[in-house]
């Protein structure tokens, strides 16, 4: 259950408990007042029959005097007299109909009785009141049974009314022992219930928090593996552990893409100093015969004697050709860096790439000899002239060819052109060698710049890793891709496949 | 400087290989090369020079690993070598004096330099 549920249940059973507390206190107070006017009321009826018996005695005295008189003298009642008497007996009238009126219900047949009973006897002596100086008037006002009886049923009447008033207070301390007895237990009940609500909610959001607290040190302290999944709370708390979760998701991931950033960070700065490394090395290489050429001509040159006009241009030939390849090498980290900057511009022009690729392949055959290799060119169809950047063309076609002379000895190299049947406008330029192949993890990086397959290449092999790179872009610029297929030795095929027409193939794109 | 003795050339490049047979020659040296480091190894056994001029970057047995076969086997182990690269860097430097070498070069090479390395190496 959530917390909020949780809160909103026990707060409203409280309130309950609240309530019946205050139903019952208002229960037992209304017992309480009607069990004092009960006894109000028996108390005032014991005294109206008190007075009521007494009035009604002095009255029968008085009767029974007046009766002995008016037969033995002659005497006669006055006016005023009467008028007295009368109000006497209207007295007790007034005072039988208040006992009536405080004897309603239970008690109203003994009430009816008296009452039936009184009224003869007032209603008689009022007669021989008015009738008294009546002298055929005959009455005999000495029977006592009218009056016995009337006391009896009052008698009775007030016993009556005690039973009732007994037994009703009975019924209400009843009442009030119980309400007070309810109060109690709700009080109790309602504190004990408040106290177990109130430690279990503590105690489980404080193990629900120490859950937290847990996982946040956990996560703290680098483990961004660790889930809260130990809290049931479908509610706040819940909400709490999966936002937690989802947070602890995110910084790993954020940490996981960091890190990737930094380890890309770290290989991209290995590899440039690779590089750095390499391109002294390759400097290196070109000008060692460039300097050491020329202190030697210049040491031979001392000694007239020795100067031989043939070797001499020789001498000059290999430092021009040494200069030449070091500029190849600082051209090629140019373009590689225009590339990088995205500067490189494309320079079109109507050429025909059969006629370029004889002579890379012209520049080459003198170095086939040292590699013992073999080129063959016989593959090479007739092709569309092209429009699109020559030199470009001719560097992808001589890196792909130095490379296949490079990284095999006493093989076959292959050079293949064809314009793509089933994709007009296409051509297809392949260069296949026997040589010492690539695994698949290689192939991914060597299109990469700076990048060779392995450490050992440039050992063994020279170069700075420049001549891919610049023939994935360089193919790209004009259009086209270059993909490579290849396995460690068994030789490897690198085509390009390229748009005649990049005019076309841009108004196309 | 009046030097003799014979120098073993390891070398795979031509042009460099020339030129130094040239000039090393012109010192006063009778030069003896190499194309690769298993080649080295049987010259020196065979023919016995003074000092091994040993490029590093080599087919077959590459220059490290031959000094280092050199310096193991106890018929040539004496003979001194130097190191002979265009890798400048001080890892490349200290790489090639753990793998056996007496001293150390760099490409481009600085012939005079060269001659009293070459020079101190054999006086020892
Ligand atoms: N034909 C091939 N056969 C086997 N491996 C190759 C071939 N072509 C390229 N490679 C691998 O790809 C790497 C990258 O080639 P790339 O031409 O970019 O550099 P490089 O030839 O080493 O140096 P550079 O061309 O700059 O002188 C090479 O170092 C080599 O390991
Ligand atoms: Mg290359």
């Amino acid at each position: 259950m959530s917390l909020r549920r949780q809160l909103t249940l026990s707060l409203v059973t409280i309130l309950i408990l609240f309530a019946i507390n205050v139903g019952t206190h208002f229960w037992g107070s209304y017992a309480r007042n009607e069990s004092m006017a009960a006894y109000r009321n028996s108390v005032t009826a014991a005294q109206l029959s008190t007075e009521i018996e007494q009035l009604l005695e002095d009255q029968k005295q008085q009767v029974l005097i007046l009766a002995t008189l008016r037969d033995n003298t002659e005497d006669q009642l006055e006016n005023t007299e009467l008028l007295q008497a009368e109000t006497a007996i209207d007295t007790i009238n007034a005072r039988i109909k208040k006992l009536g009126s405080l004897s309603r219900g239970v008690t109203e047949l003994n009430f009816e009785m008296l009452w039936d009973s009184s009224s003869t006897l007032l209603e008689n002596w009022i007669t021989f009141y008015r009738n008294y100086n009546d002298p055929a008037f005959k009455k005999d006002m000495d029977d006592p049974l009218p009056f016995l009886d009337v006391r009896q049923r009052l008698q009775a009447l007030e016993a009556r009314q005690a039973f009732i008033a007994s037994q009703r207070a009975n019924i209400i301390d009843r009442t009030i022992e119980l309400t007070d007895r309810i109060t109690v237990i709700g009080f109790f009940a309602s504190i004990f219930l408040t106290a177990i609500l109130g430690y279990y909610l503590v105690s489980y959001t404080n193990r629900s928090l120490k859950r937290l607290k847990k996982g946040t040190e956990r996560i703290g302290s680098g483990d961004l593996n660790y889930r809260i999944d130990d809290i049931d709370d479908t509610g706040e708390l819940g909400d709490l552990a999966a936002a937690f979760n989802d947070m602890s998701d995110k910084l790993r991931n954020a940490i996981y893409d960091v890190r990737k950033a930094r380890d890309a960070a770290d290989e991209a700065s290995a590899t440039k100093s690779i590089f750095l490394a390499n391109v002294s090395h390759e400097l290196r290489t070109p000008l060692n015969a460039i300097i050491g050429y020329s202190e030697m001509l210049q040491d031979e040159l001392g000694d007239t004697a020795e100067v031989n006009k043939q070797q001499f241009q020789q001498d000059l030939g290999t430092i021009m050709s040494s200069g030449q390849q070091l500029l190849s090498l600082i051209n090629d980290i140019l373009d590689l860096s225009k590339i990088e900057t995205g500067k490189m511009s494309l320079h079109c022009e109507t050429f025909n790439p059969a006629d370029i690729i004889r002579q890379s392949c012209d520049v080459l055959s003198p170095l086939l000899r040292k590699t013992g290799n073999e080129l063959r060119t016989d593959k090479i169809k007739a092709l569309p002239d092209f429009y699109s950047d020559a030199a470009k063309f001719r560097q992808i076609m001589t890196n792909l060819l130095s490379n296949a002379n490079k990284f095999t000895e006493r093989g076959i190299i292959r050079i293949c052109a064809e314009e793509i049947a089933e994709r007009p406008g296409w051509v297809e330029f392949t260069v296949q060698d026997t040589g010492i192949g690539m695994s698949d993890d290689q192939i991914n990086r060597v299109f990469d710049a700076f990048v060779q397959a392995d450490s050992s290449t440039s050992a063994n092999y020279g170069g700075t890793g420049l001549g891919l790179a610049i023939c994935k872009n360089y193919s790209e610029l004009m259009g086209g891709t270059i993909v490579v297929r290849s396995q460690p030795g068994a030789g490897s095929i690198f085509t390009v496949t390229l748009p005649t027409d990049l005019r076309s193939t841009h108004a196309a794109a | 400087m009046n030097l003799s003795g014979t120098v073993l050339l390891v070398e795979d490049n031509e042009l460099n290989r020339d030129m130094m047979i040239r000039r090393l020659s012109r010192a006063g040296f009778d030069v003896l090369t190499a194309g690769n480091g298993k080649q080295a190894l049987d010259i020196m056994h065979s023919k016995m020079p003074c000092i091994v001029l040993m490029d590093m970057n080599l087919p077959v047995l590459d220059g490290w690993a031959a000094s280092r076969r050199a310096k193991e086997d106890k018929d040539i182990g004496h003979i001194p070598i130097i190191a002979l690269t265009a890798h400048a860097t001080d890892d490349h430097r200290q790489y090639a004096l753990d793998s056996g070498c007496d001293d150390y070069a760099t490409k481009p090479v600085d012939f005079p330099g060269l001659l009293i390395k070459i020079n101190k190496l054999i006086r020892l």
